[in-house]
């Protein structure tokens, strides 16, 4: 069994290397206590649902069991912790309230949009990636990644961005949506059992920005000072 | 096939194109911030010098109108008095020889007066514009003052130094030091109730030290400040420290009574021998 999946790791390194740096991040916020922060706390739940999905993913794809269900329904959880985590740092009311709102009508939105892409929903052999979805999920974090930028800026109480944890959690963010944001809609054409498109090394650029940001989110993360943050 | 190739390269061009935007909008939010906080605080350093300059210009104004008021309290008062004693004293040799007593007793009474307010004068103009301070330095000025202290006062004051040759400083940093000096023992005085002071001076390669510890009943400085009236001292304290970039720490020692220490850098001592300040010239004080 641990064949298959170490076979399956060495054949496929990146996607591999992508499910399980998540553990970096994951490790750094507990050693450095960063879910002290709402945020973080956040950012740890997100974390660790992202690695057991990636995991049932990656033994799905060993043992060639079409895994596109678990891609699917994780969408609107990663919004729904994504989306939170930005929740606690903004300032203004009506972004919080429009936040949720979005969260809300996301949810149902890519409930509809699994339906809209998938007519035998039962049929889970040839399920499918949501049409939409991602995408949609793509353009509301950047959005509220350019929201935070420039309240950052408006508010301008943060001397040193290089050392503000959260500036490197939506840094890492926007370089990773940014780069699956036109792949994804191509996703529900490509990634079937028998796919009309090869899209080769351009399917590779999310993964390792996937990378990236989980690096990104690590290098956040140990700048993080329990200390300064009871002092806040 | 040919459509395929299309799309990848397509979409190969679109990501980079995204994340080449991304990269941007995240330097250009650091570069922005940076910009930003560079400005204000240029901003924020030009008002600190402009208030500096405030607070240096109302205190040399203050030094001034103390060198003016000396001065005409000697070159004035102090003269007319002096005549005024020497009328005294012939009215006196005239009204001694026609033999009245209560005459007599008027006179001596007038003189006794006139003399006394002399001395008031003196003492007035003295505390106005601390000569010795200029003359001789700040050891020997806090040294005068303790001893001006001690004689009109049930108090112990003692006087420390971490040095015997303690060097000069330029005129301002020696001023402001007798200033706080002054302050901090007058509040002592007026409103700590106690019967004990002690004042150190302390100097190193950085930084004078000026600390005065008293035994009385002791308070809390943010309360004070709190209160406009009663906190115009410590804020006096606090505007001629920072006009010389120096800071002071207020502590309540454990066995009571409360300690002030003020701190300024050192700061070069210009070459020019510093102008005399002497109640009895007429110029312009610039510190």
């Amino acid at each position: 069994m641990l064949e298959i999946y170490s076979s399956y790791c060495f054949r496929n390194p990146l996607p591999s290397i992508a499910v399980f740096i998540t553990l970096l991040p994951l490790i750094l916020i507990v050693l450095r206590k960063a879910y002290l922060d709402p945020s973080f706390k956040l950012l740890l739940v997100y974390l660790i649902i992202k690695l057991l999905v990636d995991v049932i993913m990656l033994c799905s794809a060993a043992n060639h069991q079409n895994n596109i269900l678990f891609f699917n329904l994780a969408i609107p959880v990663n919004y729904a912790f994504l989306g939170g985590m930005f929740y606690f740092k903004f300032d203004s009311p009506s972004l919080k309230k429009g936040l949720v709102a979005s969260v809300i009508v996301f949810f149902a939105f890519t409930a509809w949009d699994i339906f809209n892409s998938n007519s035998e929903i039962s049929d889970l052999h040839n399920h499918r990636a949501v049409l939409f979805a991602k995408t949609v999920e793509g353009v509301l974090i950047i959005t509220l990644i350019l929201l935070f930028f420039y309240e950052i800026i408006k508010s301008l109480q943060i001397p040193n961005l290089l050392t503000f944890p959260f500036f490197w959690i939506c840094s890492g963010l926007l370089l990773y949506y940014s780069s699956f944001i036109f792949i994804a809609p191509v996703l529900h054409y490509t990634a079937t059992w028998k796919p009309s498109v090869d899209m080769g090394i351009t399917e590779t650029i999310p993964t390792i920005f996937e990378i990236v940001c989980a690096l990104f989110f690590s290098v956040g993360i140990y700048h993080f000072s329990a200390a300064d943050y009871a002092k806040q | 096939m040919q459509n395929s190739e299309e799309l990848k390269w397509a979409l190969l061009i679109a990501s980079l194109a995204m994340l080449t935007m991304a990269f941007c909008m995240i330097s250009f939010v650091m570069y922005y911030q940076k910009r930003r906080f560079e400005e204000e605080k240029r901003i924020s350093d030009i008002e600190k010098n402009y208030n500096r300059m405030l607070l240096d210009t109302a205190l040399n104004s203050e030094e001034t109108e103390r060198r003016r008021i000396a001065q005409d309290l000697h070159d004035d008062i102090g003269t007319m008095l002096s005549l005024t004693k020497l009328s005294l004293n012939q009215l006196s040799k005239m009204v001694g020889n026609s033999g009245n007593e209560k005459e007599d007793q008027i006179m001596k009474k007038s003189q006794t007066l006139v003399e006394e307010t002399i001395l008031h004068v003196r003492r007035i103009t003295r505390d106005l514009v601390p000569t010795t301070l200029e003359r001789f330095g700040l050891m020997e000025a806090i040294e005068e003052f303790i001893h001006k202290l001690e004689e009109d006062n049930n108090l112990a004051i003692t006087f420390q130094a971490n040095t015997d040759d303690f060097p000069r400083q330029g005129q301002k940093l020696e001023l402001t030091l007798y200033r706080i000096m002054q302050e901090l023992v007058n509040n002592a005085i007026k409103h700590a109730s106690c019967s004990k002071i002690d004042i150190r001076l302390e100097i190193n390669d950085q930084m004078i030290g000026l600390k005065v510890t008293d035994n009385g009943v002791g308070f809390d400085p943010e309360k004070i400040k709190e209160n406009n009236l009663a906190g115009l001292g410590l804020l006096g304290i606090e505007s001629r420290l920072a006009i010389v970039n120096g800071t002071v720490q207020y502590e309540k020692p454990e066995k009571g009574g409360a300690s002030a220490f003020a701190q300024i850098p050192m700061m070069p001592v210009s070459d020019s021998k510093p102008e005399p300040l002497h109640p009895f010239r007429r110029e312009r004080v610039n510190i």
